[in-house]
């Protein structure tokens, strides 16, 4: 199995959530930034945070 | 009966958004070879940041599609650290650099992370320009800088034009086929209005001939720049009425050989962020020196 690609820190120090400018917590078991102001977790797809809205998934819907 | 929801009765909500993403998802196959209008753009860009001797450590490549300008600002050694967003994971999957997706209406960068943002081709798909523009100066540190190209002014607009002629005529009615864009004129203000110092604006006109006008339109098809208008027409064209438009482009954009042209032009915006040290208008009635003694004249009072 290939390696999970990972989000460089790089990405990380800069990137903000897109709603509430608030920082972000990185999820690396489930590949994600989660945005707990905004209740929102951004996917991170081979390794490309995708800081979209419609993306999102909410924290407070079970899955 | 129930009201629509807000967002379908909004004025200032001119493109679907998610359709924008769509189209650009939709071109990441077919972008490479229809991406002359971006790569002109990107190197007009770069020409321009090679005219500022300075070096921007931290960029940020804003619409990148699949990265024609990121990769210019890296080779060029404009840039050391270049991060690439767009609006659709696939197209820029293939950019260089940190790539992430990312709203430009929506951007997710904290407060002074660039000393440049440049962008080639994506901010007229954008609802909220003025909105976009305060993001992109916050994302700038002081005295950062911030040059984007996008399509104004009279882009297509003999495509609107025929689509107006022939839809109206065979149909009795004309959709929305063309986007609305951003007058040279106002420009350069609405830098100023979000904050921007030594706004400049300018405009080049691009020509490109195409052998018709259905070949225009799968060409921005496969550039991802389809009409994405919230007020477009959902119902296909019929047959007789794109045969119309077609004829009536050709008679009204001709190119030699048969073949039609299409107009794109492109406004440039340059701004910086505010910062120290950097020149400023001095304030009305500060001058120490009369303008005529300098000039040799006499001042005359107007009558």
């Amino acid at each position: 199995m290939p390696p999970t690609p990972v989000v460089d820190p790089r990405l990380l120090e800069i990137l903000v959530c897109p709603v509430t400018r608030q920082t972000l917590r990185y999820d690396p078991q489930t590949q994600e930034l989660i945005s707990d102001a905004a209740r929102l977790a951004f996917p991170i797809r081979d390794g490309i945070p995708i800081m979209l809205v419609e993306e999102a998934r909410n924290l407070d819907t079970p899955a | 009966m129930k009201a629509p929801p807000a967002a379908d009765i909004d004025p200032m909500l001119v493109f679907d958004r998610r359709l924008v993403g769509r189209h650009r998802q939709r071109a990441a196959a077919s972008l490479d070879r229809h991406a002359y209008l971006f790569e002109a753009m990107a190197e007009a860009i770069v020409e321009r940041l090679g005219d500022i001797a300075r070096r921007f450590p931290r960029s940020l490549d804003l619409g990148a599609h699949q990265g024609g300008l990121g990769r210019r600002l890296l080779a060029g050694g404009t840039t050391d650290f270049l991060t690439s967003c767009d609006l659709a994971p696939g197209l820029v999957a293939a950019a260089p650099g940190l790539r992430l997706a990312a709203d430009e209406e929506w951007l997710p960068f904290k407060d002074g992370s660039f000393d440049l943002v440049a962008s080639a081709g994506s901010l007229h798909w954008v609802n909220d320009l003025p909105g976009a523009l305060i993001q992109i100066r916050d994302a700038l540190a002081p005295d950062g800088l911030f040059v984007g190209a996008l399509l104004g002014g009279a882009t297509l607009a003999g495509l609107r034009q025929s689509f107006l002629e022939a839809e109206g005529r065979l149909e009795g009615r004309a959709g929305l086929h063309v986007s609305p864009f951003l007058d040279l004129r106002d420009a350069a203000g609405l830098l100023q209005r979000t904050g921007f110092a030594m706004p400049v604006a300018d405009l080049e006109t691009i020509t490109v001939s195409y052998p018709d006008a259905l070949t225009l339109m799968r060409e921005l098809r496969a550039m991802g720049e389809s009409n994405a208008l919230r007020g477009r027409r959902r119902v296909p064209l019929a047959p007789a009425t794109l045969a119309a438009v077609a004829a009536d482009y050709a008679a009204r954009c001709p190119a030699p050989d048969g073949r039609v042209y299409a107009r794109f032009d492109v406004v440039t915006l340059t701004g910086w962020a505010p910062g120290p040290g950097q020149p400023v208008p001095k304030r009305p009635g500060s001058a120490t020196a009369r303008l005529a003694d300098a000039l040799g004249t006499v001042e005359r009072p107007l009558t």
